[in-house]
């Protein structure tokens, strides 16, 4: 307990805050990626078992035989069955095509059902399956059938009563099935719709859960006795996109969790030092009242124990909060219900505070039980007892260490440390030129150099560690932002050269002529596509409400006012994948041609009558094709085309889209000059809306970096701390020589300056080259070489280190002369 | 109660061997207040560690409390210190981050001590600063802090007390009262008191004295 009181002592002292500061942050680094990626990815698995509503399924394209339902009952295993198949329904008025699906008991064996008795009823998950004879639907075709909870519906040549509406179920998936709504019934029902002749299409299913190795053994032998005709499905076919988004992300995190666990690494090596050079005199003084060295070993692990504990519950808590940050910054993303949080991420919260302190602070504070007693009346002695070399090789093994350990991949974590063992040398190295470069140059000058570079070369080896300190810092820094912008910009120079960089929207009517006929002058070939902008009202005169929508992407589109175009023809990037394409018929109706994804979001089939308004006007017309668009071509599209005349009652502009060479940007602002109403837009602010998309997926990152950034600003701080006595002594022996405030803040200032001018650079410089081996290693992209990166680290190391260092030293410099006197030097 | 006989301290330098005294004889017995003069730079400082344990000489024996401290190693000499040797600083070596209470109480906690507190509290109140117990060492008067530096010395009830210039670093008013309080103390706790200083006044009020001059100790001032 003795350790305790010290440590509240030092703590209220002062003394080890930015150690404590740096072990939260380095533990809330870790925790909060780990909590994030523990869910998330248990949220996946779950999913993805989910999608399949099974372990594993068995399709075949005839009824399951019962032999293989018991066979695989007799390994331990549950079964469900499903037919899905399109067919028709019937009631009095009218008929439907639907997607049917016949399930048995049991189903699904993995994710849940949910149901409403009645519309507007509270969703639940049912207990079980439709009972036989009835049946539940999707909530729309009580509307398509205008059929009620309670009243009945023929399929085929049976007859099922409605007792529900079904709301979500698990294995919905696409395809045919995800277009037409659902009818889900009993699969003892099946026999009596005589639906299930010979070239019916019929997809049927057994569903699996149970053991691995019983799934394994079952289906192994069936595929081997079956042949092709058999198809085994498993989760991870079903949620492959999504693990493979969410594993991606976990490696990213991981690298800038590890980034951060470093940074703040070198901050507590730095202030650890800082106290234990401070803690001589105290443990010598100890030492002579009689405390032993294993005393003192006790007292420094116990005081690192305590402060290990408090740290990390503090950085764990934060991590907590920083993981429900990053959930709330990608819920849209997730779209799917979380496990609860596990204590795991806790205890490794408290692993990675223990293995910095030890790896970090231990072999520093531990050289104090040597502080030798004879101190308290000789204070010259125990000036070389912390040494270097020992505590910077345990920070190097704890660094590799952690890393293995929150990497988990081995090409991530040798690339990583590759980068950070030769950014660290690199730095050293360069630094090491530049400072002891300076201190020849200075000594040859004269008293005027000299003076001017004092303390960047009367320091050498502290200005050293300083540029590599905040250099490290800087980079990791640089690093996150060069990666993330530079993998953009790589991506956007793979897009095509000729592709269109201009928009032109918002061309009146009677503007087009002039414009078509600017734009020919200068030989540039386009074409026009006329506009309205409207909104989604009804659907099959049904209105449409964003809260009818389970997406996030739906109800973002039935809130949104989108663009709408007629055409006659159909553009190369289009493909037709059902209906018929109006062309050049003379056909009155009004038509619309709908893009598949759209549809499918939106719920639109082929044959729906979708209402759009505008301005208080009304337009109805029916879906008669789907198309599928290839948005990559950067040309104009649209989510919904109309046939010519469809809209003629809506406000319409046109708009274009062309490639404008460079050279002839004038063009543009002649065009622009001539008519104001044209709104021209860069194809970059196209990209820059891909660019926010992928930035909004990245803002977890941008946590993370803000960690990085902390730790750094800590570095900085710590690297202050270090040499504020000597600068509190030599602003004081200046004063007391004549120098005047003025002048030595210059001189501070100008130190500054040097140093964060070399750490920026270096950090540029080094991040750049780090940023390009991850582009290759990881994504298999390469990025040009930017100096820009190294001008702009340069100026961002100066204002950083400048405002941190007027920040954190300015106390230093007010030391009056009398000190001087007063503490004897 | 403390003895030393034949002892030297000798130095590697640049320049070869220093021999900073030899052969050494001293003893003091319980209760007894010797005082070391000398000049700066004579070696008595160096002299005081040794007789405290804090070093070992390169040559002779000290004996403290009938144990041969030249026999034992350094964490047997801090076991054979803790509780029974005080010390008092020229440079007082309070520590800054603790008040003046806790810079007290240190002693008594690092031997395992419930009544810290208490103890250091009554120890303060003995040299007049009951009033700064909250108080920082940099909040404190060189003579104040000199005057915890004595409570923390003596808040262990010490046998022998080792006191370095304890008034080098004061003016000459405080330091005769810091140096009134140490006496004080010495004669109340019937403390054995070694100390080392230049100051002929000082020296003076020990019962016994001793110059060390040239590497020798002489009992006349030369």
């Amino acid at each position: 307990m003795l350790a305790l009181r010290l440590l509240y002592r030092d703590w209220r002292g002062g003394e080890l805050r930015l150690l404590a500061l740096a072990l939260i942050i380095a533990v809330a680094a870790v925790t909060g990626v780990s909590w994030l990626a523990d869910r998330v990815a248990g949220a996946t698995e779950a999913r993805a078992a989910d999608l399949l509503a099974a372990d594993r399924a068995v399709e075949y394209p005839r009824a399951i035989p019962d032999a293989w339902q018991s066979e695989a009952e007799s390994r331990g295993l549950t079964t469900a069955r499903t037919a899905v198949f399109p067919t028709v329904v019937l009631n009095d008025q009218a008929s439907r095509l639907v997607s049917a699906k016949a399930v048995s008991d049991r189903y699904p064996l993995r994710g849940s059902l949910r149901i409403q008795r009645g519309p507007g009823a509270e969703e639940v998950v049912p207990d079980g399956i439709p009972a036989p004879g009835t049946a539940w639907i999707e909530s729309r075709l009580l509307g398509l059938l205008d059929v009620s909870v309670g009243e009945t519906l023929e399929i085929g040549a049976h007859t099922l009563e409605v007792a529900g509406i079904l709301s979500f179920e698990p294995d919905r998936g696409q395809g045919f099935g995800g277009l037409a709504p659902r009818l889900m019934f009993n699969h003892a029902d099946l026999p009596a719709t005589e639906l299930l002749g010979e070239g019916s299409r019929v997809r049927h299913k057994l569903l699996l859960a149970g053991p691995l190795p019983a799934l394994d053994g079952f289906t192994d032998q069936l595929v081997a006795r079956e042949g092709n005709a058999v198809e085994i499905e498993r989760p991870s076919e079903q949620g492959r996109g999504a693990s493979e988004i969410i594993e991606q992300a976990k490696r990213f995190l991981g690298l800038a969790a590890l980034l951060t666990v470093i940074v703040a690494g070198v901050a507590v090596l730095l202030t650890v030092r800082h106290y234990a050079e401070r803690q001589i005199t105290g443990v010598a003084v100890m030492r002579a009242i009689g405390a032993t060295r294993r005393q003192v070993l006790a007292l420094m692990i116990g005081k690192l124990l305590w402060l290990g504990l408090f740290a990390g519950a503090i950085g764990a808590g934060l991590g907590y909060l920083l993981h429900l940050g990053m959930l709330a910054l990608v819920a849209e993303l997730l779209d799917t219900r979380l496990p609860p949080a596990g204590w795991q991420p806790l205890a490794t919260g408290w692993l990675t505070a223990a293995a910095a302190l030890v790896g970090f602070a231990l072999p520093t504070l531990a050289r104090l039980r040597n502080a030798p007693p004879m101190r308290v009346l000789r204070q010259d002695l125990g000036s070389g007892l912390l040494g270097a070399g020992v505590p910077l090789l345990a920070a190097a093994g704890v660094i590799v260490a952690l890393m293995a350990w929150q990497a988990g991949d081995l090409r991530v974590t040798l690339s990583v440390l590759g980068a950070v063992t030769a950014t660290l040398a690199m730095l050293t190295a360069v630094a090491a030129a530049v400072v002891y470069g300076a201190r020849a140059w200075s000594r040859r000058g004269g008293n005027r150099r000299l003076l001017w570079l004092t303390g960047f070369t009367r320091r050498p080896v502290t200005a050293i560690i300083q540029i590599v300190a905040v250099g490290v810092g800087l980079m990791s820094l640089f690093l996150l932002a060069v990666v993330r912008n530079d993998l953009l910009s790589a991506w956007e120079s793979e897009i095509p050269a000729d592709a269109p960089n201009q928009f032109l929207i918002n061309i009146q009517p009677d503007e087009l002529d002039g414009v078509r006929s600017r734009l020919a002058e200068a030989q540039i070939d386009t074409r026009f596509y006329p506009m309205v902008r409207a909104r989604l009202t009804a659907l099959n005169d049904a209105p449409v409400q964003a809260g009818d929508y389970d997406s996030a992407q739906a109800r973002r589109l039935a809130r949104r006012e989108f663009n709408l175009s007629w055409t006659t023809e159909l553009q190369a990037d289009n493909r037709l994948v059902a209906g018929d394409w109006w062309g050049d018929v003379d056909d009155p109706r009004p038509q619309l041609s709908v893009e598949t994804d759209f549809a499918e979001e939106i719920g639109v089939e082929l044959g729906d009558r979708m209402t759009f308004s505008s301005g208080g006007q009304r337009v109805t017309a029916q879906v008669t094709s789907l198309r599928e668009v290839r948005w990559e071509s950067f040309n104009v599209n649209f989510f919904v085309l109309a046939s010519p005349g469809t809209f003629d009652d809506l406000p319409a502009t046109w708009l274009t889209s062309f490639h404008l060479p460079p050279e002839q940007g004038q063009v543009l602002n002649d065009l622009v000059r001539t008519y104001p109403s044209v709104t021209p837009i860069d194809v970059s602010s196209v990209l820059r809306i891909v660019r926010t998309i992928i930035d909004q997926g990245s803002s977890v990152v941008e946590l993370m970096a803000l960690l990085t950034l902390a730790a750094g600003v800590l570095v900085l701080l710590a690297a202050l701390q270090i040499t504020g006595e000597q600068r509190r002594f030599e602003s004081a022996l200046l004063r007391a020589l004549g120098a005047s405030g003025r002048r030595i803040r210059r001189m501070a200032r100008l130190e500054f300056w040097l140093v964060g001018l070399v750490a920026g650079g270096l950090a540029g410089l080094s991040a750049t080259a780090a940023g390009m081996v991850v582009a290759e290693v990881l994504f298999s992209l390469d990025y040009p070489f930017r100096p820009l990166t190294l001008v702009v680290g340069a100026l961002v190391g100066l204002v950083t280190v400048w405002a941190a260092g007027a920040l954190g030293a300015r106390r230093y410099y007010r030391a009056s002369p009398m000190r001087l006197l007063r503490e004897g030097g | 109660m403390l003895e030393a006989s034949a002892l030297a301290m000798r130095f590697e330098a640049p320049e070869g061997r220093i021999s900073l005294f030899e052969n050494l004889d001293l003893s003091i017995d319980a209760g007894d207040s010797l005082a070391i003069l000398g000049t700066s730079g004579s070696g008595k400082s160096t002299l005081l560690g040794l007789l405290a344990g804090l070093d070992l000489p390169s040559g002779g024996r000290v004996s403290l409390a009938g144990q041969d401290l030249t026999a034992l190693d350094e964490d047997e000499r801090a076991a054979l210190r803790s509780g029974r040797v005080g010390f008092v600083f020229q440079a007082f070596h309070l520590l800054p981050g603790l008040t003046a209470l806790e810079n007290v109480m240190l002693p008594a906690e690092l031997a395992g001590e419930r009544q810290a507190r208490p103890q250091a509290a009554a120890a303060l109140e003995r040299v007049g600063l009951a009033d700064r117990v909250a108080h920082y060492p940099a909040q404190l008067s060189g003579g104040e802090q000199q005057r915890v530096a004595l409570a923390r010395a003596f808040v262990s009830r010490p046998q022998i007390l080792f006191a370095d210039e304890p008034t080098g670093n004061l003016d000459h008013h405080t330091g005769e009262q810091v140096i009134d309080r140490l006496f004080a103390l010495n004669r109340d706790y019937g403390t054995t008191l070694i100390l080392v200083t230049h100051d002929q006044a000082v020296a003076g009020r020990c019962a016994r004295v001793r110059y060390l001059r040239d590497g020798a100790l002489a009992t006349e001032a030369g």
